[in-house]
């Protein structure tokens, strides 16, 4: 393509420095200003000397190799078992017409923010939750809820339960995305059918011939869900032990802890989680190599029935019991939502009331004008920023380098614990005092990797015809960006936007820790009340969580149909 | 014996609408080629052999393949090779591992060993560790053929083969694939909108759109 | 010549004149506060757990707005810890005089935690003018937090003591006090628990246990900063007691639950039969919200109760510090402190005395018909006072290293 030299051009040029910037200084600075004090440099407690008292105090804390263990094996385990269910769900169901429903159906769950399913999690397998009044008393002879472990067990089962199924449909839909390239799909389909033709049975052909190719699309996705289980702070908040805790809800403990000298362990700890993270990473990355090694045996023994029927059986029966326990947890946020007195062990409540509605719309007009507002500017500023640097790489005809495409899932692989305080710090030292700025900018840090996740795709499969057509008739680069590219991309552009507000919607720990405590928003709300004495509230909020993206979607759904009419009226 | 593919009294509906009715028999080293526009039915056709028409579709009648009747065999119990235009190859093994993914499980040792020969007979001898990638468009062609011949298929179903090949390869292509099938013995059905293709298969030719049939 | 030489009436008038000028001085800076703080925002960090304590502040806002135009904005904190910390940063940050925490809501170890690191504005909350109406001469409770005096960094809010409430309908006879509650754990097993220190309410347990299993006339040793020597001579019996109670309570005394909040949950959800309160208040409003079972009842420990009372401060970096002593005056207004006593807004003991006030005043802090789950107005249990904040220090960090992890729990 010929060069131009106009002002769009050359805006467009910097952009994706510019993006790569804004992703690389908060993180890596973050990060100094969680190391300084982690190694007993904090002067505003007089400590000005570098030591190793912070680590020391964290290795002796009682119950840290546990804590270590608990957020190892809950990430790996969760994680593992994540994949492997997606992988068996997509094999089971790769010709059938149900794979397409499975995605409906789970599909929404993506956009649930995790401290909203964590509650629902909790609400159906706590002692006196929903399962446990399904079969009680005529069943378990149960008049007052056992005295079970479930949730906050020892060994983290709830824990890793919540993040399988938070994780889950992440997975799936990232599988089923990269099938829905139009070459990549109809060419892994045929494939598949050739690989049957050769006798093999259709889960066998799938794991033998599908798996393999559709693995590098889905491993980028799997190793951001390694490093979020790892670190995450809600879901082990809600689900997860608290003798000693995982060592994230350490941390923000000991942050917050009222002995301010723990500042210093602390930071240690956002260290040492850092490194559990990366550890976990390099874990996986010798577990993928020794797989493939295993595996290609395997693939080329010629065998070419592994009780095919039996697993596809069994991946049915655990597709409908996922599914039916994700219905049955909204339905018990819905009755709890609407719950009067609901003594154990009624299946229903005595009265359905409206007042935990009422009482909550009354008081949550600013969170819910806070979570607005941020939602969509975070989700503006990313769409903006995707689109010209996804431009960029058209216009100089060449994509990303590997290490920008890897920077861009930088906010999502660093644990966030690690880098937000000090990232409050780094703004500290700016003197950016403006609440409403600080947490849209930490939130864009993570609306940014999703937005361009879910535009890179569409936008680079852009026909490149079209643009060239329009140069042809002589539009300038400017014009053809303007007047045929986004038009033509307003449905995906309302997407990414409806996914941006979701993931702004569901943050927690940076509308905390950057808005300084002082912005509240449906989520921090929520979160707080997951504490509290109310299930009721509890559930109204985590509902209106879950309405709130769904209304995003239903937005980005409705906006290009209205546009096109309007477009054709014109 | 001899084998062969026998279509007896098919018809295929959508929507209780007939889409195409078929009654064919071939034998072994035969090769039916079926003709006609995009929509006239040639893949329903095709999926139906196969075992995977998809549910919107309704069929009566019934597929025998050496007088064994396979209309509701699952597809990969049938032992119907499938050669596509797209050659297909799995790009996570090299050559050899793609031929040997689709030789059956009892292959002897021997039979292993032959795959070098194979290959130096279609012409790609010394290729075996090459990945498929590597290859050009005639060699992934014919590196597919010998993957479907070496899977010891009892009959082919053949996708418009040749149709993204270019004119001096096609031919060359399409007399190796036609060759290797009669030597076989194998009864084959072609879909194909190229009429220079039906007319080398030199076997009946079934026009989809018309119903008219031609004889060799 | 010496002041005794003086007649009488010369000295009265002189008394008058010094008194007079006190007065007037203190009405002209307080003036100056009404001028500076009006118009403003407060930023009123207060935990958030609560729907009718937060629609209490919500109250007050509207309150405070319309005298004074103060937007006052609830910082809804899931643990008081949480501002603690946000002032620390600010602190370590340089940022000495525009901090974003105006007011707190605050006691006890976090009260310790920040006057400690001089994190608080000091000497300003005996001179608001509505102060006087605790009689802080004969009242050392609103001058005092857990012992330590608060050298006028807090201005006193409200009053609580612990009670415990109970699911008539599975509990017939409660245990009146901390020996029967252990023969009653025992019997039923798995039914009550307490919260995981350093919780308020968890620590608090842990308190009046200890000021029960000690002997009558070692108890002043509470009350003194703890040393070696008194915690072994004291504390013992507090493990003796909680490693034969551990094992009868839920989850076996595996896992603690954060706060009360958290405790009243396991209540609505029958887990336990038996939990306890700060704030007696809530009971009643939770039952009405149908958040506890129609059954709960409230009741005292014979053997004591403890009390405590809970307080305001100013960071010592408050963007609105003016602004926030007028809401905090606001908070001791008679208005606001009836508004706060009454079991329909929230049932906080009011810290005034009662006996400065008028009829017509008093009469605003009568109560209307007593809820079935309320407790009793004429309890009879003696009040306790808050042992040493140092106690509180010394028992947590014990509690942690006993059974602060599994490993090291009540279960073997």
């Amino acid at each position: 393509m010929i060069k131009t030299h106009d002002t769009f051009t050359r805006l467009i040029k910097l952009s994706p420095t510019l993006l790569v910037a804004l992703l690389v200084i908060p993180v890596i600075g973050g990060l100094i200003g969680v190391l300084l004090p982690a190694f007993g440099y904090l002067p505003a407690l007089g400590m000005k000397e570098f030591s190793l008292q912070g680590f020391n105090a964290l290795i002796q804390t009682d119950g840290f190799s546990h804590m270590v263990f608990l957020s190892a094996s809950s990430a790996l385990i969760s994680t593992l078992l994540a994949l492997t269910m997606t992988i068996l769900i997509l094999a089971c169901f790769f010709n059938s017409p149900w794979l397409k429903r499975i995605q409906r159906l789970l599909g929404p769950i993506l956009v649930i923010p995790h401290a909203a399913a964590a509650i629902a999690i909790s609400f159906l397998i706590t002692p006196s939750g929903f399962i446990s009044r399904l079969f009680s008393p005529w069943l378990t002879g149960w008049e007052l809820p056992p005295d079970w472990l479930l949730p906050h067990d020892i060994l983290g089962v709830s824990m890793i339960l919540g993040l399988t199924l938070k994780e889950l449909p992440f997975l799936l839909l990232m599988a089923l995305a990269a099938f829905a390239q139009a070459d990549l799909g109809a060419k892994l389909r045929a494939q598949h059918k050739v690989a049957m033709s050769f006798g093999y049975c259709p889960m066998t052909a799938f794991f033998k011939v599908v798996l393999p190719n559709l693995y590098t699309y889905i491993r980028l996705p799997v190793l951001a869900v390694l490093a979020y289980a790892s670190a995450s702070v809600e879901i082990p908040l809600i689900l997860g032990p608290n003798a000693p805790p995982t060592l994230s809800v350490a941390i923000i403990n000991w942050f917050n802890d009222i002995d301010l000298t723990l500042r210093i362990k602390a930071s240690a700890g956002a260290i040492a989680q850092l490194m559990l993270t990366a550890t976990l990473l390099i874990t996986w990355w010798l577990l993928e190599i020794i797989v493939k090694r295993v595996f290609y045996f395997y693939v080329t023994n010629r065998k070419r029935d592994y009780a095919g029927n039996a697993i596809m059986h069994l991946t049915r029966i655990v597709t409908v019991m996922l599914v039916a326990s994700i219905l049955l947890s909204l339905l018990g946020l819905v009755l709890w939502s609407f719950a009067g007195f609901w003594r154990f062990p009624a299946f229903l409540p005595d009265q359905l009331v409206l007042i935990h509605w009422q009482n909550a719309l009354t008081n949550i007009q600013p969170a819910l004008l806070n979570s607005l507002y941020i939602g969509f500017a975070a989700s503006a500023i990313a769409i903006i920023l995707v689109l010209v640097t996804l431009e960029a790489e058209q216009q100089r005809a060449y994509a990303l380098s590997h290490l920008s495409s890897f920077i861009i899932y930088l906010p999502l692989l660093v644990p966030s614990v690690a880098f937000l305080f000090g990232l409050v710090w780094l703004q500290e030292q700016i003197s950016s005092h403006h609440a409403y700025i600080n947490v849209i900018f930490s939130h864009l840090l993570f609306v940014l990797p999703y937005v361009f996740l879910s535009l890179a795709s569409s936008y680079r499969c852009f026909d490149s015809r079209f643009s060239i057509l329009a140069a042809s008739l002589g539009k300038s680069p400017a014009k053809v960006f303007w007047q045929v590219k986004l038009p033509m991309l307003v449905t995906p552009i309302c997407i990414a936007f409806a996914l941006g507000l979701a993931i702004s919607f569901s943050q927690y720990l940076p509308t905390l820790l950057n808005g300084a405590g002082q912005i509240n928003t449906i989520t921090t709300e929520a979160v707080v009340l997951a504490s509290g004495a109310s299930r009721r509230t509890s559930s109204v909020y985590a509902l209106i969580q879950m309405l709130l993206p769904a209304l995003a979607f239903v937005l980005a759904w409705l906006t290009p149909k209205l546009v096109y009419k309007y477009q054709n009226k014109a | 014996m001899y084998s062969s593919l026998d279509i007896k009294e098919l018809t295929i509906w959508r929507n209780k609408t007939a889409l195409l009715s078929l009654n064919e028999s071939i034998q072994g080293g035969e090769i039916l080629s079926i003709m006609g526009p995009s929509g006239s039915g040639k893949s329903t056709l095709l999926n139906w052999l196969t075992g995977m028409l998809p549910p919107t579709f309704t069929a009566h009648g019934n597929l025998y393949l050496n007088q064994q009747n396979i209309t509701h065999t699952p597809c990969h119990l049938r032992h119907i090779g499938l050669l596509y235009q797209d050659p297909l190859l799995f790009p996570h093994l090299s050559v050899e591992g793609n031929i040997a993914f689709a030789m059956p499980k009892l292959s002897k040792k021997k039979d292993l060993e032959n795959v070098s020969l194979a290959l130096e007979k279609v012409g790609l001898g010394g290729l075996e560790k090459r990945s498929p990638a590597s290859l050009s468009g005639g060699q992934q062609a014919r590196v597919a053929l010998l993957r479907v011949l070496l899977s010891k298929p009892k009959a082919i179903l053949l996708d418009e083969p040749f149709s993204k090949l270019d004119s001096e390869l096609r031919q060359e292509v399409r007399d190796i694939v036609f060759k290797q099938i009669r030597a076989h013995q194998l009864p084959a059905i072609m879909v194909t909108h190229d009429h220079s293709d039906a007319i080398a298969a030199r076997g009946n030719i079934i026009n989809l759109a018309t119903l008219e049939k031609r004889y060799a | 010549m010496t002041l005794s030489d003086f007649p009488t009436l010369i000295r009265f008038l002189l008394f008058l004149a010094s008194m007079a000028y006190s007065v007037l001085s203190h009405a002209q800076s307080w003036q100056k506060t009404v001028n500076e703080g009006v118009n403003n925002p407060v930023y009123f960090h207060a935990w958030g757990g609560d729907a009718q304590i937060n629609s209490y502040i919500q109250w007050l806002g509207e309150q405070v707005k319309q005298q004074y135009n103060i937007d006052l904005v609830h910082i809804k904190l899931a643990d008081t810890s949480e501002a603690v910390s946000r002032v620390l940063a600010e602190k370590s940050a340089g940022n000495h005089t525009q901090g974003k925490v105006d007011l707190i809501w605050i006691n006890g170890a976090n009260f310790a935690a920040m006057s400690k690191h001089g994190l608080l504005k000091a000497d300003w909350a005996t001179k608001l003018p509505n102060f006087y109406l605790t009689n802080p001469a004969k009242n050392p409770a609103v001058t005092h937090d857990f012992g330590l005096p608060t050298q006028g960094m807090e201005s006193p809010w409200g009053q609580a003591s612990l009670t415990f409430y109970y699911d008539s309908k599975t509990v017939i006879h409660p245990p009146k006090n901390l020996k029967q509650l252990l023969d009653w754990s025992t019997k039923n097993k798995g039914r009550f628990t307490y919260s995981k220190p350093p919780d308020f309410i968890g620590m608090s347990f842990l308190k009046y246990a200890l000021i029960n299993l000690t002997a009558t006339e070692q108890r002043s040793l509470l009350y003194q900063p703890a040393t070696e020597k008194s915690a072994a001579q004291l504390l013992p019996a507090l493990w003796q007691y909680l490693d034969e109670l551990h094992p009868t309570l839920w989850r076996k005394g595996t896992f603690f639950v954060q706060n009360s909040a958290a405790l009243k949950r396991l209540v609505s959800d029958m887990e336990l039969s038996l939990s306890l309160t700060f704030s007696a208040a809530e009971i009643p409003a939770a039952v009405e919200r149908y958040d506890l079972p129609l059954a709960t009842r409230s009741y005292a420990m014979h053997d004591g109760s403890l009390s405590n009372t809970h307080f305001v401060a100013i960071a010592y970096n408050a963007s609105h510090s003016e602004s926030a002593k007028l809401v905090a005056n606001f908070m001791l207004s008679v208005k606001a402190q009836a508004q706060k006593q009454q079991p329909a807004n929230w049932g906080d003991n009011t810290v005034l005395d009662l006996s400065l006030l008028s009829q017509d005043q008093v009469a605003l802090f009568s109560q209307q018909a007593l809820h079935p789950s309320s407790l009793a107005t004429n309890n009879q249990s003696p009040a306790l006072a808050e042992p040493h904040p140092s106690w509180s220090t010394l028992i947590n960090q014990q509690w942690q290293l006993r059974y602060g992890s599994y490993k090291r729990g009540t279960v073997k």
